[in-house]
């Protein structure tokens, strides 16, 4: 009994500590004076002036949505994109210069303290009911993510420990803190919040369900408008979309209606696209674009198709090199590693070309980019070399070679069958360099587990790559070396690294972190530690003839041309671009019954191809 | 040698029955074979003559191109080497296996993307896996591996089955009782998730796949034990024999086991089928032996999910139907020829 009551006091004490720790953080009362406000307006529109309103895209998912919510159970399925995307943010990011531009605020203005942001809301900013958005919204937003009715620990704990306080002044205008300083840009986009319309939801224990399908309000130009169950949902257009001639968002998202119907299969999904009953297809896939998409649509000139490079930042795969382990710890030895890994082969065969080589750790990020680094290339004369100065001269009877009784075998820790493939001929080259390597196929979740307690040699993965800039503590800062459960898989230690990274940290300026970051990713491949291996630099997708395109067909940041809204998965306001062409549609279908054809059409677009990156 | 008059009689039922007959012996030759596999299916030469030395690359230690004054100190190709030496200028030859592809060597063409069809002018004659190995070289592997992997386990298994069914059996009573329930409790585990537990944290090598394998198989052969030694137990003989003295171990592995033998023969080939079954399916399912070990799992998951080349499930089908026939065969024609009754058929 004692006991108990102790329990409580003491969960009595902490709910009042956290109370007085909130008081600290949260934002003032009162707006501070001497913000300086700005926008930005200047950079270039990029959608095509000639783009046709009307029509209705044809698109579908591979299963019907469990919720209509945004948040709480089941609300992460692949029809999320298409509610979360469907409401603007505060600031975009622009597709061509990176930078934020307008979007529900007008203008923002960041506070000394470098971690708050003031955001203006758009005066004419309206939700789908015509009501309109206001500071109280996003107050609102604060309690909602916060509340345990919603069944999102996700967002519970991100809106109280990342984003740490929003608060709004007056009507228009709302004031972000977040836990930490950051550059200007990089706090925009960390902590950007959602926004929930206060008058459209009701806060109980009933929510998750009562709320399960019923249509929010939202500020994008899409609105639900027909939901079959089972079959498709149907999106409108707002003809008089609030943001419809702001400067970014003119001549975009074009069509009437998108109607998103259920095809469960991708190969049953390819032939309704063969069909005409859907408008576009991705062919990413090797054998998709190599072997399927051929056949007398394609040759005639009624299906395009379209190759684009782009450049984003690309998810940082390779292999991981233990520099706490006996073999591995040898500079030499990890040099002569990447000399003796023959990607290019890999690539050439089993990927069928279609993979290009990643040239450093971190790629796709614009300036941030070094591209005087060139990954090392598969040269069996420099690994041998390398090996020898380390005292790696003399074969076994297998081949491999050995010293002091060791042979040079490492093991692979991998997590998907999938790319046994790709290491089997890696494998088998690295032989010739006297390197065996032993493949070690663990459970997805097993071989993580193994890289973060370090006790891997090599880790073979992928690290999914997401945000404005090239991120160094978390992979080789000192602090997360020769510790579990942190991602410097490599255990890099350099006090020289260090430094240099507390400082791309701390900076502000834009124009010094792409220096440091250039001189860091430098340091990343004079270590060896790290051995990039694929990436994928493009998207490949066929569409019928009556989707139009601009001339350019995307921007450099463009990760799926056919998007219909404003992104896909990526941070750029990048999608939207494309129109339905209708009368263009009725000829091309008069044209298949009379059995004429057109030219074939094959768009293969290389602008944005960083050559100087393969 | 001499046979004792019943197993010769059933010797003579056995070669009688023609198709179980002429499994076994097939099955003898292809075991025997595979043995000896790396002188068949190999990418080393079975015999090089090179100004006028003889080597044996096969066994032993690889041997650099060096060795032939080729300008690399890995391995050498063989199969290039031959070509080489066949357009003259240079004393030698090269006498290459049948099938001269390893499993484990990767054949890849600058120009055309594996998996490339079988082709005798390649003499990849079943065609390559999608890395490009050679599916004939990953099946006589996978065969061999699969096969000691069965009659390991089959080993291990029966010994200590038998062991275990023939003390239930003899000494009965509480420990027959104890021992029954362990068995019950025991085979309830569900050793599939045992198996994929373990595959999932560690990688299962050879070795570790039989202990597991082992530990949830020993259990079926001590029932048939149990009932059979309680069968013989109470006969007469039984009772002669202890009459004269004899010790109980010497009752049992005397008198008791060499009557018994017919059950426990009977089932040799079903667990050997079983065996073989039982690798391929975690193979399949990736629980089984790491990459690259050949195995027919492998090959008919990499089929199954590339029909559009099928020479690669085709070949691993066939050789699956066919040794697994073969295996049901002998089986068939054992029981038969072990079956008192003599006009009993199987068809």
């Amino acid at each position: 009994m004692n006991d108990a009551a102790a329990m409580w006091f003491r969960g009595l004490v902490f709910v009042i500590g956290m109370g007085a720790a909130d008081a600290a953080l949260a934002l003032p009362d009162r707006l501070p004076d001497n913000l300086v406000w700005v926008s930005n307006d200047d950079d270039p529109e990029f959608a095509a002036p000639e783009a046709k309103r009307g029509g209705t895209f044809r698109t579908s998912m591979s299963s019907f949505p469990l919720t209509l919510r945004r948040v709480g159970p089941d609300s992460n399925g692949s029809f999320a994109g298409y509610l979360r995307h469907n409401q603007l943010s505060l600031v975009a990011w622009h597709p061509v210069t990176r930078r934020p531009i307008p979007s529900l605020a007008s203008h923002w203005a960041f506070d000394p303290d470098g971690k708050t942001v003031y955001y203006r809301i758009d005066a004419d900013a309206r939700w789908s009911d015509g009501v309109p958005v206001t500071s109280a919204d996003f107050e609102f937003t604060r309690d909602f993510m916060r509340s345990k009715h919603i069944v999102a620990p996700f967002y519970n704990d991100n809106y109280t420990t990342q984003i740490v306080d929003i608060r709004g002044y007056g009507d228009n205008i709302v004031g972000v803190e977040g836990a930490s300083p950051r550059p200007p840009e990089e706090l925009m986009y960390e902590y950007g919040p959602s926004v929930v319309p206060k008058h459209f939801h009701e806060l109980d224990e009933n929510w998750v369900s009562r709320y399960n399908w019923k249509v929010e309000p939202n500020t994008g130009p899409y609105q639900i408008s027909e939901v079959r169950k089972g079959k498709f949902i149907e999106l409108k257009r707002d003809p008089n979309w609030w943001a419809n001639d702001r400067k970014y968002y003119r001549n975009r998202f074009n069509p009437d209606k998108i109607r998103i119907k259920v095809v469960r299969d991708y190969n049953i999904e390819f032939q309704h696209f063969l069909r005409g009953d859907t408008d576009t297809f991705g062919l990413v896939m090797p054998q998709f674009w190599h072997e399927k998409a051929k056949g007398p649509q394609f040759d005639n000139g009624y299906i395009g198709r379209y190759w684009f490079y782009n450049n984003l930042p690309q998810p940082a795969a390779g292999m991981f090199l233990n520099e706490d382990d006996p073999i591995l710890q040898d500079r030499n030895v990890r040099i002569a590693l990447a000399h003796a890994m023959n990607f290019d082969r890999v690539i050439n065969t089993v990927l069928r070309g279609d993979y290009a080589r990643m040239q450093t750790f971190n790629e796709g990020f614009g300036d941030y980019d070094n591209a005087s680094i060139h990954a090392r290339p598969f040269d069996l004369v420099k690994a041998r070399e390398y090996l020898e100065a380390s005292g790696w001269r003399n074969r076994g009877p297998d081949g491999i070679l050995v010293k002091d009784g060791q042979r040079l075998s490492l093991r692979v820790t991998y997590g998907s069958p999938y790319h046994t493939d790709r290491l089997v001929i890696l494998r088998e080259e690295a032989k010739k360099a006297g390197i065996e390597l032993d493949l070690s196929l663990l459970d997805s979740a097993s071989a993580f587990k193994q890289m973060q307690e370090k006790k891997h040699q090599i880790a073979w993965m992928t690290w999914a790559s997401q945000g404005l800039s090239p991120e160094y503590w978390q992979f080789f800062h000192s602090v997360n070396a020769h510790v579990a459960q942190t991602n410097n898989l490599m255990n890099h230690a350099d006090p020289a690294m260090d430094k240099l990274i507390d400082e791309y940290r701390a900076s502000t300026s834009t124009r010094m972190r792409v220096e440091l970051a250039h001189r860091l990713e430098q340091m990343v491949f004079d270590s060896g530690s790290v051995i990039p291996s694929f990436k994928v630099p493009y998207t490949r997708e066929a569409a019928w003839a009556w989707v139009k395109l601009p001339a350019w067909l995307g921007s450099r940041t463009t990760d799926a041309l056919f998007d219909p809204l404003e992104m896909s998965a990526g941070v750029y306001s990048a999608g939207g671009l494309f129109w339905i062409d209708v009368e263009e549609k009725r000829r091309i279908r008069a044209a298949m019954a009379a059995g004429e054809t057109f030219a074939p059409i094959l768009k293969i677009d290389e602008t944005h191809r960083r050559r100087d990156l393969e | 040698m001499t046979l004792s008059p019943l197993a010769h009689k059933q010797w003579q039922r056995f070669r009688s029955i023609k198709r179980g007959y002429y499994s076994a012996l097939l099955l003898v030759v292809l075991l025997a074979m595979s043995c000896g596999a790396e002188l068949l299916v190999n990418n080393r030469a079975v015999l090089v003559s090179y100004h006028g030395t003889l080597f044996f690359p096969t066994y032993g230690h690889f041997l650099p191109g060096t060795t032939f004054g080729l300008d690399y100190d890995y391995e050498t190709n063989y199969r290039e080497l031959a070509v080489r030496l066949a357009a003259g200028g240079e004393d030698g030859w090269v006498l290459l296996p049948p099938v001269p592809y390893s499993a484990f060597e990767n054949d890849l063409r600058e120009s055309e993307y594996p998996p490339y069809p079988p082709s005798f002018s390649s003499r990849h004659y079943l065609g390559t896996d999608t890395t490009g190995r050679d599916v004939l070289a990953r099946l006589v592997f996978g065969f061999r591996i699969a096969m000691t992997f069965s009659l390991v386990l089959l080993a291990c298994n029966y010994l200590i089955g038998i062991a275990v069914g023939c003390a239930m059996g003899f000494w009965g009573g509480a420990f027959d009782l104890l021992f029954q329930r362990v068995i019950e409790v025991w085979s309830n585990v569900p050793f599939l998730y045992v198996i994929m537990i373990i595959a999932s944290i560690m990688v299962p090598t050879f070795w570790t796949l039989t202990f597991v394998m082992v530990l949830f198989g020993w259990m079926s052969m001590t029932w048939y034990m149990r009932t059979s030694t309680y069968k013989e137990k109470t006969r007469d003989y039984v009772l002669a024999a202890r009459a004269l003295g004899a010790s109980s171990p010497r009752i049992i592995a005397r008198h008791i086991l060499p009557n018994t033998v017919s059950v426990i023969v009977t089932f040799i080939p079903f667990s050997i089928a079983g065996g073989i079954t039982a690798l391929t399916a975690l193979d399949y399912l990736g629980f089984g032996l790491p990459p690259p070990t050949p195995s027919w799992g492998d090959l008919l998951s990499q089929g199954t999910d590339n029909l559009d080349y099928p020479w690669i499930v085709t070949s691993v089908v066939t050789a699956m139907i066919v040794v697994l026939l073969m295996v049901t065969y002998i089986g068939e024609a054992i029981r038969e020829a072990y079956d008192p009754k003599r006009f009993t058929y199987y068809e």
